[in-house]
């Protein structure tokens, strides 16, 4: 199953897909009307700010099981279990606020819907533009990456790759002294500290 | 074939029932509650007496989309557990054998003595409860109780222009969970929602009138309504927990693997004293949310998949058109040391509790966007990787300690 994967590292904090997945997310599909319509088309990915103001998207992970479906008092949170995706249904919801307090990341929010009735809102993984064979909305509009959408076992063989390629790097620098995966592994981590340091 | 038998659906009965019938496609499971109802969720009562919902909008699952390995029996009760036969009575004489018995009987709310003078008196805990409430009341209402229950039926009442009264026994409202100061901003936002709140003081003493009830306080006023509602917390249903001779403290004992002291039973939900993360001792977290997830670990467990349940914290959510209070955990006692941050602008309250470095307690007014965060770093029970100073102003997330 594709879910859209987050890579914070990458991100640049351009906003682009907060206006993107709006937009997606309105009654017209069009930025030009979509900022005059009423309600407004409110977006449902953030973008957080972590210590030293580093930004990172932050979206509904469609958690399984999910903790915001467990407290949900009204069962308005379900599960799509054909494509692993959980959804609000704002008919449903009273606004009781108890998602908000259940969700680990912090990403629901409560927004004025089209039933004139404020309910929780968050990310439904482009159910609809899935359905016409498009991708989420905040990938096709991130320009830097740090927004993908595909498997997660892929995208985790290809993170493997990499770190197994420096990897293989440090022990051909190093072939002449001491041919150690570990040290350099253990050097390669160090660095990534020193970086984070750095920052 | 193993044969489940699950007593009680509300919360926590439902939450396993629903495990089972995803996970136990062989298993022949039979669950038994007294209610006379679909299963609903007690929560929302407080939005069916404010009209906010209809009586359908209550129910949460249909018995009729159940599988054919599940068999419900509604409007009966279960009278005694034989641990050796392996075996329930229930009120009609018949008996029911189990490989394996969850106990998910919940609570009852606690009344009080003067509950037996007046047919003005209710608690509010059942569907039958809100319509017995809803024959009786015209205009006004007088509320006891100052916890969560007492205020969302509160506010419930006031949203359908209900003259209400709140009495709260001690100085300020939700004192079980908040601090005094806290406790004081949410009483001045009740106040300023219409509610009439009454603070150190508790009815002693109520009088019959014509068409509604008199209710003496303790602080030497008289209040006049047409019905009473308590809602002076619940008490755990150990009635046929007893009779099995589970081990019992307040509530039925559990490990981490809801199982209770005799074999093959376990149990989940309000009735069940679990092990609170943030007091580091048993305790009753009666809530919604906490039934549902042990519901959900004593069935997986029921199965043999041998889950540790992290055990449960005290959390709540208090919405109102003007407020929104989420709470977690301990904001007071010994060696707990808060932090806080106020903006007046905003009218946002962030306030967190530690022990020693590790987050037990939090309360954040009018801030609904991190506070699951920091629920759930509570739960963790980790030292955070910032000053609790930093962390309470908000101006970062925290959201990488929970990695």
């Amino acid at each position: 199953m594709k879910t859209v994967i987050v890579k914070p590292e990458r991100c640049v904090g351009c906003l682009q897909c907060r206006f993107a997945c709006a937009v997606a997310h309105s009654k017209s599909k069009h930025s030009y009307t979509a900022i005059s319509e009423s309600p407004l088309s409110k977006p449902r990915i953030h973008i957080g700010l972590l210590k030293n103001a580093i930004p990172f998207p932050n979206k509904c992970r469609h958690c399984d099981p999910a903790p915001c479906e467990r407290a949900c008092i009204t069962k308005a949170i379900y599960r799509d279990e054909k494509k692993n995706i959980v959804l609000i249904d704002p008919t449903r919801c009273i606004n009781c606020g108890m998602c908000a307090m259940a969700c680990p990341f912090g990403v629901v929010r409560y927004h004025l819907q089209i039933n004139s009735k404020i309910a929780a809102h968050k990310c439904d993984q482009c159910i609809l533009r899935q359905s016409e064979g498009k991708v989420p909305a905040c990938v096709e509009t991130c320009k830097v990456g740090a927004l993908v959408f595909g498997e997660i076992n892929d995208e985790m063989d290809k993170e493997t790759a990499k770190v197994a390629e420096l990897v293989w790097l440090g022990i051909r620098q190093k072939s002449e002294e001491e041919a150690n995966a570990f040290s350099s592994l253990k050097e390669y981590k160090s660095k990534l500290i020193e970086i984070a340091k750095r920052r | 074939m193993m044969r489940i038998v699950i007593v009680g659906l509300s919360a926590a009965g439902l939450s396993a029932l629903e495990t089972l019938i995803k996970h136990a496609k062989d298993c022949s499971i039979t669950v038994i509650t007294e209610e006379r109802y679909e299963p609903y969720s007690r929560c929302l009562l407080t939005h069916y007496l404010g009209k906010e919902l209809t009586l359908g909008g209550l129910f949460i699952s249909k018995t009729s989309s159940y599988p054919s390995n599940v068999n419900c029996i509604f409007g009966r009760k279960v009278v005694s557990i034989e641990k050796d036969a392996n075996k329930i009575q229930m009120d009609d004489g018949t008996h029911l054998f189990y490989d394996k018995l969850l106990l998910a009987t919940g609570a009852e709310p606690v009344k009080p003595d003067y509950a037996a003078k007046s047919n003005r008196v209710f608690t509010l805990r059942h569907i039958e409860d809100a319509n017995k409430i809803e024959g009786k009341l015209e205009d006004k209402a007088t509320v006891v109780g100052g916890g969560f229950v007492g205020i969302k039926t509160a506010y419930g009442l006031i949203e359908r222009e209900v003259k209400v009264n709140l009495v709260i026994s001690s100085g300020y409202p939700l004192s079980v969970i908040l601090d005094e100061e806290t406790g004081k901003l949410i009483e001045t936002e009740l106040k300023n929602l219409g509610i009439s709140v009454y603070t150190k003081s508790d009815v002693f003493e109520i009088a019959k009138k014509p068409k509604g009830v008199y209710s003496l306080l303790s602080s030497n006023k008289t209040l006049e309504s047409d019905v009473i509602i308590v809602g002076k917390g619940v008490k755990p249903r150990l009635e046929l927990a007893e009779s099995a001779g589970i081990a019992i403290k307040n509530g039925i004992l559990v490990n981490e693997f809801m199982e209770t002291s005799v074999k093959n039973i376990f149990a989940a939900g309000d009735c069940v004293e679990a092990y609170d993360i943030a007091r580091n001792e048993t305790f009753i977290n009666a809530i919604w949310p906490n039934a549902v997830e042990q519901g959900y670990f004593a069935a997986m467990n029921m199965l043999g998949s041998r889950m540790k349940y992290y055990g449960s914290i005290g959390y709540n959510s208090l919405k109102t058109k003007t407020f929104h209070l989420i709470s977690a955990g301990v904001l007071k006692g010994k060696d707990i040391k808060t932090y806080q941050h106020y903006i007046p602008s905003r009218r946002q309250l962030r306030k967190i509790a530690f022990r020693g470095d590790i987050p037990v307690g939090m309360a954040f007014l009018n801030s609904p966007n991190d506070a699951g965060v920091m629920v759930n770093l509570i739960k963790r029970a980790k030292p955070l990787d910032v000053k609790p100073e930093e962390a309470v102003k908000g101006d970062f997330s925290l959201l990488q300690n929970l990695f």
